[in-house]
């Protein structure tokens, strides 16, 4: 796979080996909440109402094909 | 799996594929659109899911797939013009967590693609090495190495590379170190 390939010869991969032991763990859990803050804001903010209605539509719109074909066979 | 078992399961990741869909796109209205897109791949494609894997890791592969055929380029678009997200969302909410919610996302959109989405599935979807992996189609090595890449960059923009960067608690304690030097040298 081209991408394994590329990464492995990337010529600053082993500056990058250098800068995960340099990096202080602290700097790291720092980073982690940081990230988990922007994540968890997003997913605890109210889901939108079109895509719940999508879904409805959809299984509807399934029973529907189901009822059809059962009533095809009757 | 019967639909509604189905449907139901999709219900709960939405909060998740949406967030995975901002932190991608860089824009929340193109986020909702991806969900949707997403949603209706997955709806289709149900036969396809096999029960008892995760099925967030199944529709983290269907928005990431949709994302670099269709919307990578309608992402720059929009961020061209109306600013990204981070920028947007930073208006509203609590004032000084804020701020640094919003540094953090400016310098989180400033990342290669390849480094932000492997960062956000390790470090807070709850996804493991090896899903991301696989959802990413390369090896454990290329994640964590892009992993370290992302976590490197990150501290670099934000300015938080070395200890006294990190608040006043290290700063004081550097500053204690300094006095009893000086101490020591008198």
């Amino acid at each position: 796979m081209n991408n394994v390939d590329s990464a492995m010869a990337a010529p600053d991969d082993g500056a990058d080996l250098d800068a995960e032991i340099m990096l202080d763990p602290r700097v790291q859990e720092s980073i982690g909440r940081s990230l988990k803050a922007h994540y968890d804001d997003i997913v605890n903010a109210p889901v939108p109402d079109k895509f719940l209605v999508l879904l409805a539509q959809l299984e509807a719109t399934e029973r529907r094909a189901a009822g059809a074909s059962t009533d095809e066979l009757n | 799996m019967s639909s509604t078992e189905f449907k139901d399961g999709l219900i709960k990741e939405i909060p998740n594929l949406r967030a995975f869909a901002a932190s991608l796109s860089g824009s929340i209205q193109l986020a909702d659109d991806l969900v949707q897109d997403t949603l209706l791949k997955a709806w289709g494609n149900s036969d396809k899911f096999e029960p008892g894997t995760s099925l967030r890791a199944w529709l983290f592969t269907i928005l990431r797939n949709t994302y670099y055929s269709l919307y990578r380029k309608r992402g720059r678009e929009v961020q061209d013009s109306e600013g990204t997200y981070a920028e947007r969302m930073a208006t509203h909410g609590n004032q000084e967590s804020h701020l640094d919610l919003a540094d953090f996302r400016k310098a989180l959109a400033k990342l290669p693609e390849e480094q932000r989405e492997v960062l956000i599935m390790v470090g807070a979807t709850g996804l493991s090495y090896e899903e991301t992996a696989e959802i990413c189609g390369v090896a454990i090595g290329t994640i964590k190495s892009r992993v370290n890449r992302a976590r490197t960059k990150l501290a670099e923009l934000l300015s938080i590379g070395s200890l006294d960067d990190l608040g006043p608690d290290r700063q004081s304690a550097a500053a204690i170190q300094r006095v009893s030097t000086e101490t020591v040298g008198t």
